[in-house]
């Protein structure tokens, strides 16, 4: 893996997000993640190390990333594909760097914490009125001293700040981080810890530790639990309403969602290259999950929003 | 119908068109109205041209203005008399349903020729008989005597050829001409005189100060004689046409058989007794006076995009809230009578005699109803009749008339949330301009402040101070990317099959050597061109003024009334002469992403030769998709990037400059960014260009980023727009913003207050207007393939909105492609 020094690893800044925190937000997204989650919407994420994507609708044909491949790495596929032979691939960037269309398209910019900040500070007018920055994945707590970096500089302005994290990480990842922030969204995907070693690959003890542990030490942080809810998979009964128990536990709990399954990651495989395990998986209806949203939050003791 | 699976959001509008529910208002009587309007295509309707025409030939004795005042007397008098079923409101410019009255006195020589091709495009319903009428009683008389072929007398060939090419009532040449399309830009009537003074009291003053100056033979003012008697004929055919309406709804009411239709019939006679004469007495008779006197503008003359109605909620409340608290009023009838003006405003159609398809598309007319902004003292003016407006909107999202909502520093939050909530209906109301740009603007071109706070919207996104302005003749469209071709081609333009070269810039192409080689060619071209653009404006303008007179548009006038001239004669002292941005420019982004591509690519990474570039561009890119991908990826101006924006804001500054250093007969002329459709319609007869936009296909729109350009989202593109503007003079007004949003970003009470935040920055950043177009690219989609399933979606086209089925297909492909920013 190529060296990052003290920089931070990301894969992408949205510009105008407005779905991950109040207000208008600049959203960064950290590369690399422990959870390997079978419906992940952000495939690129996962791998700690830059990854080229093949953008099929933005590729002209021309060839010239085959021809720029000093390791024979590329081929095209019978059906006009390029294939990427990840195994040659020595991640020289020289088929994106040549790529006219940019069809070629690298996951895994690597940039310090002055950098990052400049690029997001240049549309300052996002932070007014709640809006402000907010830290997704991948897992940014891979990269917490990174990230707590970052967000201190916005910190220092009173500027909004928000991660969102699976909690998979070692206490002391979690509170450096943590003490930066304005707002912690925390998956909670299963309470079974058998289920969540089978769809995320790894076990959930130390996140419901971390759950319980939060807001004893940082009370002032606003903690929003979310379960993305997979059809099939965590939506019986039995198991969000386990979820729903656990989460009677958590000290300082400010609010609880659900997430609706959705599959807009769906071309993000293809483009990578990898096979989508949920591609079949129907979404459901919005208003069903909102309903069974609010029947949970009453179990769990939450107010209900209007 | 489905219309979006369950992950996606739906608009008001996009529900209601699920629903089957389509335009539709809470009220009956408004929705058999609306059915009536939809119908049909709008009919040509002769009657006004026929009636001007047979007073016209007796007056040719007599001044001008008072010719105009007896031929607006003698068409009050005789024109039909319609009430159509259930109207509350009454009066006419010709026959029922939806009509375009015609005025030979602007463009008749287009009618031999051109008719025939209008009649078989079917936009319009065209009565065989009724174009015998008119080729027999009307075109004969005009020949000669028009505004056009006076405006064609004075251009000099080269202008003309470069306007025309040999089509004398098109645009086909390199420039987009609107001359004599209408008899003036976009105005904004003055309603309140009307309203609460009376006709009968306005023509007494007029009579009183007739009488002083026929006696006063010391200070020589005999020239305004005839236009006071030219005010007094307007007057007196105002009240001969109401009374006209009152006896006709008596006989109506007389013989009906439904009592509550019987007792309303009574009421309209009653009110058409009682207004315009004297001050209204209550909502229903100011709406009543209030059309009145929109008729009496139609009559008179072809206002380009309609009638505005000026500060609509400030000279409405009063009157309004003195009728709810007197309980003469329910809030449910006012809104019918709203809706009953909305519907007459939607049934006067312009129409264009001009061969020139795709300039004003969709049957555009923009009657603008301005609400909000400060009064005289900048304090916050939001009234109730306000929210009345934009609840109506919301209610009965007719797209007639425009709802301009001025937003300030001081708009209350509750006004916003009640516009962003419009906006999420996603019919492109209300569009937004900023008193902070604008009232400045006007202040720094010599307005005091209490005339620059009471502007209102009038035609896309210009403006108009109704009591002082004065400036009328139209503008046409330059258009950049063929300056950019000439200056890149020693003076050679492709132009549809044409290609030729008009000019030699100081560097010819193979002495190229670098970005400011290209640069001052370029500054060279679009001089050429703003040259050209003045000669036309000083021809129209001298010609309009002869050729041209609105005694009642003047009599409105605070500035006319005082000198006691006609407006179309411009320079009148105290008034405000400057155009609301006449040298209007089209493919900004086009050019200004063009020059960036070559700056970056060739001058600056040198990954490409200009001959490389240039090569493809000759080419249309045929075979060289590579290298257009290479320029498509350039950097790209709309997205916060200061390098592309530097470029932009360069090219802004020289346009400004270029038009600073002319003056047409009227004074200097202003800029503006405003395409209404032109842009598709000079961009389909435009070569390629070295931004990687292939030839044939739109250019970018008014000061919007090319289509689909600007990816990081509507904060950046505004952001972008604001560092781009030179403000090196203040001669630039009226810039277009379009941003097309998914209705998944701004659903739910935070998506409203994301939209008020979104607002609260447009009007920090001073830009000047704003639409916001909300809609699913899918549905767009699908109305493209089943026009019959979406009848009545409406989407903004440029400042104004009109039904998507009712544009060309370019047009509606220009508008899937603006850049929709998506839920992140």
């Amino acid at each position: 893996m190529e060296s990052t020094g003290n920089k931070g690893r990301i894969f992408n800044i949205q510009k105008f997000s407005v779905h991950d925190g109040p207000g208008v937000r600049d959203t960064v997204f950290m590369k690399g993640c422990p959870l390997r989650c079978l419906w992940c919407s952000n495939p690129e994420s996962q791998s700690p190390q830059p990854q080229i994507g093949w953008r099929e609708k933005k590729c002209i044909g021309c060839g010239v990333c085959l021809k720029s491949c000093p390791s024979g790495a590329l081929s095209r596929g019978q059906d006009g594909r390029i294939e990427r032979d990840n195994k040659k691939c020595t991640l020289c960037m020289q088929c994106v760097k040549r790529c006219y269309a940019k069809a070629m398209h690298v996951y895994g910019e690597a940039l310090d914490v002055d950098e990052l900040y400049a690029r997001i500070r240049n549309q300052p007018l996002a932070w007014r009125s709640d809006g402000g920055v907010t830290v997704s994945g991948g897992e940014p707590l891979m990269q917490a001293e990174f990230v707590a970096a970052l967000l201190s500089k916005f910190r220092r302005y009173a500027i909004h700040t928000a991660i969102e994290t699976s909690l998979f990480a070692a206490w002391e990842k979690v509170a450096l981080v943590a003490a930066q922030c304005s707002l912690i969204y925390a998956d909670m995907k299963f309470f079974s810890a058998e289920k969540h070693k089978k769809y995320t690959g790894v076990d959930n003890a130390l996140i419901k530790e971390n759950l319980l542990r939060l807001k004893k030490g940082f009370p002032s942080v606003e903690l929003i639990v979310r379960t993305p809810v997979i059809p099939g998979i965590n939506d019986d009964e039995e198991e969000l309403n386990n979820i729903a128990d656990f989460l009677k536990q958590v000290p300082g709990l400010n609010d609880y969602e659900l997430l609706p399954f959705h599959s807009f990651g769906a071309p993000k495989y293809e483009q990578l290259g990898i096979e989508y395990a949920v591609k079949d998986l129907k979404a459901q209806d919005k208003e069903e999950i909102l309903l069974l949203n609010n029947e949970l939050r009453y179990r769990i003791g939450l107010p209900i929003p209007n | 119908m489905s219309i979006c699976d369950t992950t996606c959001s739906m608009t008001g509008q996009e529900q209601r068109l699920a629903d089957g529910r389509g335009q539709s208002s809470p009220r009956a009587r408004t929705n058999k109205a609306l059915e009536i309007i939809r119908s049909g295509r709008p009919k040509l309707d002769i009657e006004r041209a026929v009636l001007f025409t047979e007073s016209m030939k007796q007056t040719e004795q007599y001044p001008l203005v008072l010719r105009w005042g007896k031929a607006i007397r003698y068409v009050m008098e005789h024109i039909g008399v319609v009430i159509q079923e259930g109207e509350l409101l009454v009066g006419t410019v010709g026959g029922p349903g939806r009509i375009s009255p015609l005025y030979p006195e602007l463009r008749c020589g287009w009618f031999p020729k051109g008719m025939p091709a209008t009649q078989q495009k079917d936009a319009y319903a065209v009565r065989t008989e009724d174009m015998e009428v008119f080729m027999e009683k009307v075109v004969p008389y005009w020949k000669g005597k028009t505004a056009h072929e006076h405006y064609l007398t004075l251009l000099p060939k080269e202008t003309r050829d470069i306007i025309y090419g040999d089509d004398d009532y098109g645009a086909t040449g390199l420039m987009q001409d609107n001359s004599n399309i209408n008899s003036t830009l976009n105005w904004s009537g003055v309603f309140d005189k009307i309203i609460y003074k009376g006709v009968l009291a306005l023509k007494a003053e007029a009579e009183q100060r007739l009488a002083e100056l026929q006696n006063d033979l010391i200070h020589n003012h005999y020239d305004k004689i005839p236009f006071l008697q030219a005010v007094i004929e307007c007057y007196e055919g105002m009240l001969i046409y109401a009374r006209r309406y009152a006896e006709k709804a008596r006989e109506l009411a007389a013989e009906e058989q439904d009592p509550v239709r019987r007792k309303e019939l009574e009421t309209i006679a009653s009110n058409c007794e009682h207004v315009p004469a004297c001050p209204a007495r209550n909502f229903w008779e100011a709406m009543q006076a209030h059309w009145f006197a929109q008729v009496a503008y139609r009559v008179e003359q072809q206002i380009s995009g309609g009638v505005a109605l000026h500060r609509f909620d400030q000279y409405m409340n009063p009157i309004y809230v003195k009728d709810l608290k007197e309980g003469n009023l329910t809030e449910d009838f006012a809104l019918e009578l709203l809706e009953a003006m909305w519907l007459k405003i939607a049934q006067v159609v312009p129409f264009s005699a001009t061969n020139a398809g795709n300039y004003w598309e969709g049957y555009a007319h923009f009657e603008n109803c301005t609400i909000g902004g400060v009064d005289k003292y900048g304090r916050d003016a939001t009234n109730e009749m306000t929210y009345l407006v934009i609840r109506s909107k919301k209610e009965f999202p007719l797209h007639y008339p425009e709802v301009s909502l001025r937003v300030h520093s001081g708009t209350p939050h509750e006004l916003l949330h009640a516009a962003a909530e419009l906006v999420k209906e996603g019919c492109g109301f209300p569009k937004f301009f900023n008193d902070e740009a604008i009232i400045t603007q006007l202040l720094v071109n010599g307005a005091s402040i209490d005339q620059a706070r009471d502007y209102s919207a009038a035609g896309c996104t210009e403006i108009r101070m109704p009591n002082i302005d004065t400036y009328l003749p139209l503008g046409g469209n330059i258009n950049l990317a063929a300056a950019l071709e000439m200056a890149l081609n020693d003076g050679k333009a492709h132009f549809g099959p044409k290609y030729e070269k008009l000019m030699t810039p100081s560097v010819a192409r193979k002495d190229i050597r670098s970005y400011e080689d290209i640069v001052s060619n370029l500054r060279e071209c679009i001089d050429f061109y703003v040259r050209h653009f003045m000669k036309r404006m000083s021809a129209l303008e001298l010609t309009n003024k002869q050729c041209l007179a609105a005694p009642f548009m003047s009599s409105q006038s605070d500035v006319c009334m005082k000198n006691l001239m006609d407006i179309h004669q411009c320079l009148i002292p105290g008034g405000n002469h400057h155009d609301t941005g006449n040298v209007n420019f089209n493919g900004f982004g086009t050019c200004s992403e063009s020059l960036c591509a070559i700056k970056k690519l060739v001058y600056d990474d040198k990954v490409l030769s200009l001959d490389e570039l240039l090569g493809a561009v000759n080419n249309d890119f045929e075979g060289q998709e590579p290298l257009r991908q290479l320029v498509l990826n350039a950097p790209k101006y709309g997205n916060n990037d200061p390098y592309a924006d530097n470029i932009a804001r360069n090219l802004d500054a020289m346009i400004m400059t270029i038009v600073h250093g002319y003056e047409s007969v009227f004074g200097e002329k202003y800029v503006k960014y405003v395409p209404v459709t032109s842009h598709v319609g000079l961009g389909n007869k435009t070569w390629a260009t070295p931004n990687g936009r292939h030839a044939h296909t739109f250019l970018s729109e008014g000061i919007s980023p090319t289509q689909g350009a600007d990816i990081n989202g509507p904060l950046s593109t505004m952001v972008s727009i604001a560092n781009s503007t030179s403000r090196v003079y203040p001669n630039s007004c009226a810039r277009l913003l379009n941003l097309k949003l998914n209705p998944q970003v701004v659903s739910g009470e935070k998506g409203t207050t994301d939209l008020m935040n979104l607002i609260r920055n447009f009007v920090d950043l001073k830009l000047w207007h704003v639409q916001i177009g909300i809609y699913n690219k899918d549905v767009l989609l699908k109305a493209r393939e089943h026009p019959e399933d979406y009848k009545n979606l409406i989407v903004r086209v440029a400042g104004y909105s009109a039904y998507f089925v009712e544009l060309s297909p370019s047009m509606q492909g220009e508008i899937i492609a603006r850049t929709e920013h998506e839920m992140m």
